[in-house]
């Protein structure tokens, strides 16, 4: 951070949503997009629509209104009739004709202001951002400044001083103190998209700062600007109008807050003309709601997570429903877990999307599975949807299956019941635990709070059992009244296992737990989640993209693909003789340490839209050995040498 | 505890700015406004006592150098001396403003506390309940009640509820027959007054935290943590607050300085509207009666009072977020 003393809180605590989604979609201005987004948000509409009627209005005030605005030839006082649909003034004015003259003044104003302040915050905030140093230091102080420097109060002494400001010094004026709340979000917009590989790569190319700001940082930033402007004008309409309305500006301009003045100067409630003192007041409400509904579907448009979807089940395909539950055999232990015939599907804009489809798999006590596949095959999904954690961001739903977790199938339990499984029995260990720990509670408060949940132990029980964790996973209890930011990252990890560990669950579900390591640490977390594992006996389900860091600690591999479970089998069994081609490709993916040199191979393509998977085997379209059968019909699971394989291809040896 | 001391300072540089142009905009404005007020004022007869505590409140001293004139302002300023009121001759400035502070910092800051507390509240609350009636309701509605003018909904309701219904006192901070004092019928009669100009702040700045807190909040629900919270099977209730909510009000805190300019403007306008004693109803009249003494201690005054808010806003952010604590 180079601006030392002020604004460093925001890039702490803003949320990192935010405008973000859009912003790679929106780069290089897809308008077309856009624009069919706002067409199709209510909010927007009645934005557009009020906007639009106002511009009407005020490009043609002499076709629209009846008479002139200044006219006092008729009765004053007058009460709403078809002559004069809002009555007339105080002084003989028509109340409607002025309104018709009065959007002109306000409407230029909200546009100028609204550009001149949004031209000021992207100026200002992408060279504080872009430059930095000393130049962001200075521009960034001037900013907040300004920004806390109470605006309107300043205005009034300027105008106090300049009675006869018109309206040129009244846009300067506004537009030249409303931009530092925009340029301070231009600013830290700019600078993070420094640390951008596209930016770092065009500025190795050599090109210009002027190209790189102009053709790579701006249309990124398009739906930044557009809030800026809205934001702008609406703070230009309500300043502006409620000038006009103390009887600052020129008395004799025809504007609603001039208007709303001459209204408050007579009376004009008390006199019994309401009209005249109502009229102007909603259209400036409409004027400001219509920028502000703008800005806020904007905002729903470029943020997904604010728009709430409903997955419309009847759009789904079929889901064959899962086996009748089978008697458990005398002798045998049961699984801790089955899965059957799990679906999880999506609602997206474009309709329902099934990103799990049809799972089976089962998890003795103190097993190993490992679950692998590219981003995107469904892995976290299938995980989430086990631990029953689906919902916001991913808003994923089970749509049919079974997860039996100890006997009871956890899909039809109600969230209440789903409680006193959790953490007792069935705990989650996450990617990034920089992440997944609440960044205001310390880890012993965060333990803490999971203990109170399910036991009633006493403060010091938990205080001794948050050590004993810790000291499990090798941390020093020292560190148990620390935040989050506090520790390292292989700390925060392990921190997080070690709070996985508070009730010795019977099954630990990780995802990806070692990905953010280097490394080094990634190995040593390995060896020691492995050494827990076989000391405490629970059965885990970890899931990875990278097949080379399970190889020597998982039972059993799942490889998945396209929500599929493409192969299931011993872990030494698929290194040794993978029979997915699939597979095959992944492990062609990773070097061997031992046995001969070969050249790696990576897989062509990549996977399938599961909007519209293709037919027959979903591998196919990549596959090296596809024949015409893969795609003429599904492939379904079978048995071969003890592994199950979705593939058409492998002969059973037996 | 640094980070506050850091704030701190940035808001005496912002203090210095607002004194500088305190001082800078009546010279800078065509035609000298401040030379031209002196000399009315020589007209208009007052005594040279007077002339000469105009004299300190402008810092105008036409032997001395425009420097020379700003360090003599700034000293001034800092010993609140701002010179005589022409309204009220012939009272200091000073005695004016504090006859007027409490007024304003009863009304203004508690409507304010109020409505951020209260914004938070229902937008925490109805971004938790994702897709329920309050919360589809809710966004259009406090999108446009927070588009109206301050103004204009005061003036409604005093023709509604004062004038048509005659429920509540149209205006005044008390009953004009009554004296101000620490009575409980005074207090209860500037209660009385308090109330309409109370609710027009409080329904047109309630929306603005509302929308913030509930997009806020919709951001954090996708965070990890929240996940985490879920898995380890804690009460809805703990999650709703120390988990969503403790983190979704901190961008809340730091837009503070953004909306309360807003709630500032508003705040002056429905003082002026209900005639309500305060800070802004001073302010506006001295800007008609030209008593730009006036006027300009009581533009200090408010900005004092609004980085005095904004630092207490940064206080509950050091006090809620431990990141912000550990900065260097």
């Amino acid at each position: 951070m180079s601006a030392p003393s002020v604004g460093a809180t925001d890039d702490l605590a803003a949320p990192p949503a935010g405008r973000a989604p859009m912003l790679a979609e929106m780069r290089h201005g897809r308008w077309g997009d856009l624009w069919r987004a706002v067409s199709r948000n209510k909010k927007a509409l009645v934005g557009v629509l009020l906007l639009l009627l106002f511009t009407v209005l005020a490009i043609f005030p002499g076709q629209i209104a009846p008479y002139s605005p200044s006219a006092t030839n008729f009765p004053t006082a007058l009460g709403p009739s078809w002559h004069h649909l809002l009555g007339t003034t105080a002084y003989g004015q028509d109340i409607f004709s002025q309104l018709v003259w009065g959007t002109r003044l306000s409407l230029v104003i909200a546009l100028a202001v609204g550009g001149v302040a949004t031209v000021l915050a992207v100026l200002i905030g992408v060279s504080a951002g872009y430059l930095g140093g000393a130049t962001d230091g200075f521009l960034s102080l001037v900013t907040d400044v300004i920004l806390v420097l109470p605006i309107f109060p300043l205005i009034i002494v300027i105008a106090a001083y300049e009675k006869n400001a018109g309206l040129l010094t009244l846009i300067v004026v506004l537009g030249v103190l409303g931009w530092s709340y925009g340029a301070r979000q231009v600013r830290s917009q700019t600078l993070s998209l420094r640390r951008r590989d596209f930016l770092e790569s065009a500025r190795v190319r050599g090109e210009r700062s002027s190209y790189v700001i102009l053709h790579e940082i701006l249309p990124t930033m398009t739906s930044l600007i557009v809030a800026i402007f809205l934001g702008s004008a609406i703070y230009a309409v309500l300043t502006a109008a409620g000038l006009q309305f103390i009887g600052l500006g020129d008395p004799n301009s025809q504007s609603w807050g001039t208007m709303l003045y001459w209204a408050q100067s007579n009376d004009a409630l008390l006199a019994g003309i309401p009209l005249w003192a109502i009229a102007p007041g909603v259209c400036v409400a409409l004027l400001g709601a219509s920028f502000a509904l703008l800005n806020y579907a904007f905002d729903e448009i470029s943020s997904p997570a604010l728009r709430v979807r409903k997955l419309d089940r009847r759009r789904l395909p079929n889901i064959a429903p899962a086996p009748e539950p089978s008697e458990p055999i005398e002798g045998v232990d049961p699984p801790v877990l089955k899965v059957e015939s799990l679906t999880v599907a999506y609602a997206t804009d474009a309709g329902p999307v099934v990103a799990v489809d049809h799972v089976d798999l089962e998890l003795a006590r103190g097993e190993f599975l490992a679950i692998v596949g590219e981003s995107g095959c469904g892995k976290s999904t299938l995980l989430y949807a086990i631990a029953r954690l689906l919902g916001a961001p991913m808003a994923g739903e089970i749509v049919g299956g079974r997860v039996l977790f100890q006997g009871r199938d956890l899909v039809l339990l109600e969230e209440q019941e789903l409680r006193a499984v959790r953490w007792r029995e069935l705990s989650v260990v996450m990617q990034s635990a920089m992440n997944a720990l609440n960044p205001v509670l310390t880890v012993a408060e965060q333990m803490r709070d999971a203990c109170q949940a399910h036991s009633n132990w006493s403060k010091a029980e938990i205080e001794v059992r948050s050590r004993e964790v810790l000291r499990l996973v090798s941390i020093d209890p020292v560190h148990l009244h620390s935040y989050p930011h506090q520790l390292s990252g292989g700390m925060r990890q392990r921190a997080m296992i070690a709070m996985a560990l508070l009730f010795t669950p019977d099954l630990i579900i990780m995802d990806e737990p070692t990905s953010a390591l280097d490394v080094v640490a990634q190995r040593s977390l390995m060896v020691q989640i492995k050494e827990l594992q076989e000391e405490l006996g629970f059965a885990v389900i970890f899931v990875t993209h990278d097949m080379s860091l399970v190889s020597h600690f998982s039972d059993r591999l799942l490889v998945m693909y396209a929500g599929q479970v493409a192969e299931l089998a011993e872990t030494s069994e698929l290194f040794d003789h993978p029979l997915h081609p699939y597979s095959q490709g992944l492990l062609a993916a990773f070097p061997s340490l031992r046995g001969p040199k070969v050249r790696l191979l990576g897989i062509p393509g990549s996977p399938p839209n599961l909007a519209n998977p293709p037919p027959g085997c979903r591998f196919a379209p990549r596959c090296p050995s596809a024949e015409p059968r893969c795609i003429a019909a599904e492939v379904a699971l079978r048995s071969v040498n003890g592994s199950l394989v979705r593939c058409v291809l492998p002969e059973d040896a037996s | 505890m640094r980070f506050v001391l850091r704030r701190l300072g940035f808001f005496v540089v912002t203090l210095w700015a607002a004194i500088t142009l305190n001082f800078f905009i009546p010279r800078l404005m065509p035609g000298n406004p401040a030379e031209a007020m002196m000399s009315r004022y020589r007209g208009e007869h007052l005594n040279p006592q007077a002339l000469q505590a105009l004299t300190v409140a402008f810092g105008l001293k036409t032997h001395e150098s425009l420097v020379g004139q700003y360090f003599s302002y700034l000293g001034n300023t800092l010993r609140g001396r701002f010179g005589i009121s022409l309204t009220f001759f012939p009272d200091p400035v000073t005695k004016d403003v504090l006859q007027a502070l409490p007024w304003t910092l009863v009304l203004v800051g508690v409507t304010t506390v109020l409505a951020f507390l209260l914004g938070t509240l229902i937008g925490l609350v109805g971004a938790w309940r994702r897709g329920g009636l309050m919360d589809s309701a809710m966004p259009p509605i406090f999108v446009i009640t927070s588009a109206f003018p301050y103004f204009w909904i005061a003036g409604i309701a005093i023709w509604l509820f004062s004038l048509k219904l005659g429920w509540l006192p149209h205006g005044g901070g008390y009953d004009p027959i009554d004296t101000p004092a620490w009575t409980w019928h005074f207090a209860h009669d500037a209660f009385v007054h308090a109330i309409l100009p109370a609710l027009t702040i409080l329904v047109v700045s309630v929306g603005g935290w509302i929308l913030t807190m509930r997009n806020n909040t919709i951001a954090v629900l996708t965070e990890d943590y929240v996940r985490m919270a879920r898995a380890k099977g804690l009460r809805p209730w703990r999650i709703m607050w120390t988990y969503a909510g403790r983190n979704a009000i901190l961008p809340n805190l730091t837009g503070f300085a953004m909306s309360l300019g807003f709630v500032v403007a508003g705040a002056i306008l429905v003082e002026y509207v209900f005639n309500y004693p305060g800070v802004g109803y001073m302010f506006l009249n001295s800007v008609t009666n030209e008593d730009y003494a006036l006027m300009q201690g009581l533009f200090l005054l408010i900005v004092v009072a609004v980085l005095t808010a904004i630092l207490a806003a940064d206080v509950a952010t050091a006090l809620l977020d431990p990141r912000t604590r550990d900065l260097r």
